[in-house]
């Protein structure tokens, strides 16, 4: 039976954290399919140590492909290598991130191994009767789940929401292979070059891979208000949101922006401010797994998704909180010591 | 400078309202639109007109209604279009949808550029635009946020990536997808307007150009839809009222237990 | 709090007893804390807000008509109330007494397709019935669409209007039946489903506007028109005021009949696309006009634009935008819907006036509100419906001011801004009715010879004066020289 993949990514020297919630997802459709889980890494400066960890925490083999040519994301050349590893080993299956990386590549690779491809799932699983994959993804800003299956193509592919499930626990004692697939020049497509990498200044931006998001909205009433956003988002280590109407009176760069035109995010905690609740902005955050809102509107629609809402002035509210978390804080270490 | 822009018309998500039993859409009745991430798309195009001088060539597949999403483009500043509309396009998933768009692109003069939107409000996969690139063989940059310098050969992008932006230069012809940070789109002007709604609209059907029948619609796409659910959205929660002193400590005790018992502070 | 032109009784035990006699105990309110919504409405609590000693949700005309009874014989103020959404404190129990809510007749009677009508009762949310209808495909146009939540039955009282009555006109105009409880508590059906009704004073039209002083309406016949299905808009830019204004007239007489014709002076058009971060060119704009035209065929609404916008080029606009999807529309209109809220983020203290001068006049408003701004140091910026004349010229507090200054330089601003629009031949209030937050000003600059009229007609009325007392006017006492 050929096997279930998901492909790893790596920032140059280390692994992100969604390859391994990739492979906790891989490992569940592996055991069902009874084939083994393999994890694709293409790049980086990767030890040995770091690809155990791929293993450890539930590949069965691991595809390494290195070369300083590689260092960079582009598309063309992955997409190339990608193609090739896929008609030399045939996988059952292949998970991706939703990432910009993995929803540039993927749609790429499905015109080159001519397959079907589903964006963005939120749910993976084996249908028992013929085997196939059943990927799950909401569609029309969440509204609706809709279940899609690659019928006749192989592999079937998917991309996975980050933070849409949880890595498992590393186990030292699990064992399996690391391929070196060696790399040839053919591989790079060179027509593209890479001038540079520009850090974004702002660190608080990356929203879809933080467990925390703390998000502001119109009720803020002017950006400099972002203020307190961020002084909570530093409280709670979490990175900052906004809503459409926030970056659209420029308070705050899109980048942060959650919702149907923004990022899509499934974070642990979505912590909603002077937000009101349009579709635009429920479609970004129906999978995140505890929404809270504050909101001085008591008909905001934010009331009815959020798990737990104050209906309140935000200027009031918020400033109280952090006072008295910081109590609560103080209270504990006090404690302790 | 030739420009390709492929453009989508959605349902109006702003206009769409929920159901306050379900907490679903309800979409009858809701207005089509222009795919609000395509205006950047268009904008960029008609910025780099303005700059550099260029043509451009609106593309959309749809129902023939779509011709209005046409229209509305070139009210902006795009040049003309091609409405791709026939049944057998119906069903079409991103594969089939960008084989037809590319085939389509390859059979104008010439082109420099193509520009998506970064994804459709609707189906909201972004793959369009890079299956695309794959399919006419030529480099593509993704959720670019800026362009940099065109040269006569070259143009040179930021991609929006995660925590950062990635700088690329690629040769011409290319094919980018936005973010909206690229542009700032303009309203229709009253001439702009007239000039739409007297530009003929072709309208290409699976008989206009050498498509491969089996790479059109349903019977071209790899995936199915085999379910649709609504999942209830709602979720129930606890509403508390902080509308004066005392009601905002209890509120926020109220919200700390239940972030500690969360296990989220 | 007695008045001060007739002596009130307060409210008992016994009279509570017997108006839960009338409407059972849960019509009848007494909780301090939930008569705190009968106490205000969307003018400031601070300023206007007065509690009622009692209210009441009767869920019949019959009940109403009881209670009404009960308080003219017992002399206790009853105010009546719809939504809440009013601006000039029309609902407000300033005296106390009875606040009589018609929250709770709320029913869609029956939709006439056959006859273009509808009958409901006062209390509808307007909102609904114009959903209701719109299933038939027909429309009450009478509707201001300015809130969601506001009711037949208090549009029908202020008369109200909104952006749309350019083409449109006010509620008045689709009001043709009414059934009213009378200050002394008669039931009365005036008009009917009739087109046309002169069979004696047409007593329904003075019923319209006038506030609740002279009764309460608890059902309506309206009439209905066909639901327009399509609409476009236009966004024009203009150097200045003047430029923008004249164009009115000309589109008017090329026989256009534009759905809205809104207007905003440059400090509205600034701060408002600042707020918003809006693209367009609107620094150099003097003024800009949203102009809506709708129509039920997509074709003639998409020809009356072009037409429309090239009057407009041809008549001193710098540029037109065109908005004819629900996109590009609502970008339009949220530069117009959010010029207050923008001024909220620099001083959320305002006040909100309503004055309306014959439209060929606004221009001359203008530079007038410039100097009141320049003189008091406050922004005075001037939006509304051009189309009518209609200006919501907003008083906005300077945050530099002292709440104390303010107080003091309102009603100084306020009192020469409606000295302005007096000698432009204008009134104080276009469509927010005159309630308590402008009746001072209305005794001062009102003809006393048809403010005496409208007294006159009020004593016909309401013998006891109990019916929403001391709304628009003070009464003086029987037999007193009326004070204007």
């Amino acid at each position: 039976m050929s096997f279930v993949w998901t492909l790893a990514e790596q920032d140059g020297t280390s692994l992100k954290g969604v390859s391994f919630e990739l492979l906790a997802r891989g490992r569940t459709l592996a055991d069902k399919l009874e084939t083994k889980l393999a994890s694709v890494v293409i790049g980086g400066k990767l030890s040995e140590e770091q690809l155990q960890e791929l293993i450890h925490r539930g590949a069965d083999e691991v595809y390494y492909i290195k070369n300083d040519a590689l260092d960079d994301f582009v598309v063309e050349t992955y997409s190339r290598i990608l193609v090739k590893l896929i008609e030399q080993y045939d996988p059952h299956t292949i998970l991706a991130a939703a990432t910009t990386t993995g929803r540039t590549l993927m749609p790429h690779v499905s015109i080159g191994a001519d397959t079907g491809l589903t964006a963005d799932c939120t749910d993976l699983d084996i249908d028992p009767e013929t085997g196939q994959l059943l990927q799950t993804r909401p569609a029309i800003g969440g509204n609706i789940m809709a279940t899609i299956k690659t019928p006749y193509k192989r592999p079937q592919m998917a991309t996975v929401r980050p933070k849409s499930s949880r890595p498992l626990e590393a186990d030292t004692t699990r064992e399996g292979k690391i391929i070196e697939v060696p790399f040839e020049e053919s591989f790079v497509d060179g027509r593209v070059e890479v001038l540079g990498y520009r850090h974004n200044e702002d660190e608080d931006v990356d929203i879809q891979e933080a467990e925390m998001v703390i998000s502001g909205g119109r009720g803020l009433k002017k950006g400099d208000n972002f203020e307190i956003i961020r002084k909570l988002a530093t409280r709670f280590d979490a990175a900052i949101g906004a809503s459409r109407d926030a970056v659209d009176r420029g308070w705050i760069s899109y980048p942060h922006q959650v919702g149907l035109s923004g990022k899509t995010i499934s974070p642990k905690l979505y912590f909603a401010c002077g937000i009101s609740g349009s579709i635009q902005q429920l479609a970004g955050i129906k999978t995140a797994e505890t929404i809270v809102a504050v909101n001085n509107d008591p008909e905001a629609n934010i009331h009815k998704i959020a798990d737990f809402s104050i209906v309140g002035d935000l200027f009031e509210v918020l400033p109280r909180l952090i006072e008295k978390l910081d109590e609560n804080g103080k209270k504990a270490t006090g404690g302790k010591s | 400078m030739n420009i390709v822009i492929p453009i989508k018309q959605v349902p109006d998500s702003n206009k769409v309202k929920m159901d306050p039993e379900s907490g679903t859409m309800m979409r009858e009745g809701v207005e089509a639109v222009v795919n609000p991430l395509d205006l950047y798309s268009i904008q960029l195009g008609v910025d780099l007109k303005e700059k550099y001088g260029a043509s451009i060539t609106v593309i959309s597949m749809g129902p023939p209604k779509a011709a209005k999403a046409i229209r509305e483009a070139i009210s902006m500043g795009c040049d003309d279009g091609i409405l791709l509309s026939d049944k057998k396009f119906g069903g079409s998933d991103t594969w089939a949808t960008s084989y037809t768009i590319a085939e389509t692109i390859k059979s104008l003069p010439a082109y420099d550029l193509v520009i998506f939107g970064e994804r459709a409000t609707d189906g909201d996969t972004g793959q369009v635009g890079p299956c695309t690139a794959a399919w006419l063989d030529v480099p593509l940059a993704s959720y670019v946020a800026s362009v940099d310098a065109v040269t006569d050969d070259s143009i040179e992008v930021e991609r929006m990536v995660e925590g950062g932006y990635q700088k690329l230069r690629l040769p011409k012809p290319a094919v980018l997808t936005v973010v909206k940070e690229i542009a700032a789109p303009m309203l229709p002007t009253l001439s702009g307007k007239k000039r739409a709604r007297r530009t003929e609209i072709p309208t290409y059907t699976a008989e206009s150009l050498p498509f491969e029948d089996a790479n059109l619609g349903l019977k071209g796409s790899p995936t199915r839809v085999v379910k649709i659910r609504t999942p209830k959205v709602s979720r129930e929660g606890r509403v508390v009222h902080a509308t004066d002193g005392e009601g905002t400590e209890g509120a926020l005790d109220e919200l700390i237990a239940y972030l500690k018992e969360k296990e989220l502070v | 709090m007695k008045g001060a032109t007739m002596e009130y009784n307060t409210i008992n035990k016994k009279i509570v007893d017997e108006l839960i006699g009338i409407l059972g105990e849960r019509n009848v309110i007494t909780d301090h804390e939930k008569l705190e919504t009968y106490s205000h409405d969307e003018t400031p609590a601070d300023v206007y807000g007065h509690m009622p000693d009692v209210a009441v949700t009767p869920t019949t005309s019959e009940e109403v008509a009881e209670v009404v009874k009960l308080a003219n014989r017992e002399l206790i103020p009853i105010t009546p109330r719809g939504a809440g959404s009013g601006l000039s404190g029309g609902s407000i129990p300033h005296l106390g007494g009875i606040s009589l809510s018609v929250e709770k007749m709320n029913k869609i009677i029956e939709i006439d397709y056959s006859n273009m009508v509808a009958v409901a009762e006062a209390g509808i949310v307007t909102n609904e019935l114009n959903n209701a209808v719109a299933e038939k495909g027909l429309l009450f146009a009478g509707y201001p669409m300015s809130l969601q939540s506001c009711y037949l039955g208090g549009n029908i009282a202020e008369n109200a209007g909104g952006g749309k009555a350019v083409k449109y006109g006010v509620t008045g105009r689709y009001i043709i039946g009414l059934e009213l409880v009378t200050p002394t508590g008669d039931i009365v059906e005036l008009g009917g489903k009739l087109s046309k009704d002169v069979t004696g004073y047409d007593l329904k039209q003075l019923i319209v506007g006038s506030e609740g002083t002279l009764g309460i309406v608890t059902k309506a016949t309206v009439k209905l028109i066909g639901l327009p299905t399509a609409k476009g808009n236009l966004l024009c830019l203009f150097n200045s005021p003047q430029e923008a204004i004249d164009t009115v007239p000309i589109l008017m007489g090329r026989g256009l009949v534009p759905t809205s014709i809104e207007f905003m002076d440059q400090s509205s058009v600034q701060t408002s696309c600042n707020y918003l971060n809006e693209n367009l060119p609107y620094e150099d704009a003097g003024a800009m006009l949203l102009i809506e035209l709708d129509g039920t065929d997509p074709e003639q609404v998409e020809n009356d634009l072009e037409t429309t916008g090239d009057i407009l080029m041809d008549n001193g606009a710098t540029e037109v935008y065109v908005a004819d999807n629900s996109t590009t529309q609502e970008r339009v209109w949220s530069v117009r819907r959010n010029i207050a809220e923008a001024f909220k983020v620099y001083s959320p203290v305002q006040s909100l006036e309503d004055i309306v001068v014959p439209y060929a006049s606004i221009p001359d408003m203008i530079p007038e509100l410039e100097r009141l701004s320049k003189e008091f140091d406050t922004a005075i910026p001037c939006y509304g419906h051009a189309g009518d004349g209609n200006l919501h010229a907003t008083l906005v507090k300077n945050p530099a001011h002292s709440e104390k200054y303010w107080h003091e330089i309102e009603p100084r601003i306020l009192r020469e801004l409606y000295r302005i629009t007096h000698k432009l031949g204008g009134k104080i209030s276009g469509e927010h009715g005159i309630g308590i937050k402008r009746k001072s000003y209305m005794a001062e600059i009102a003809d006393p010879k048809e403010l005496a009229l409208m007294q006159g007609i009020k004593r016909a009325w309401d013998p006891n004066n109990i019916m929403n007392p001391g709304k628009i006017f003070e009464l003086a006492p029987v037999g007193a020289p009326e004070v204007a």
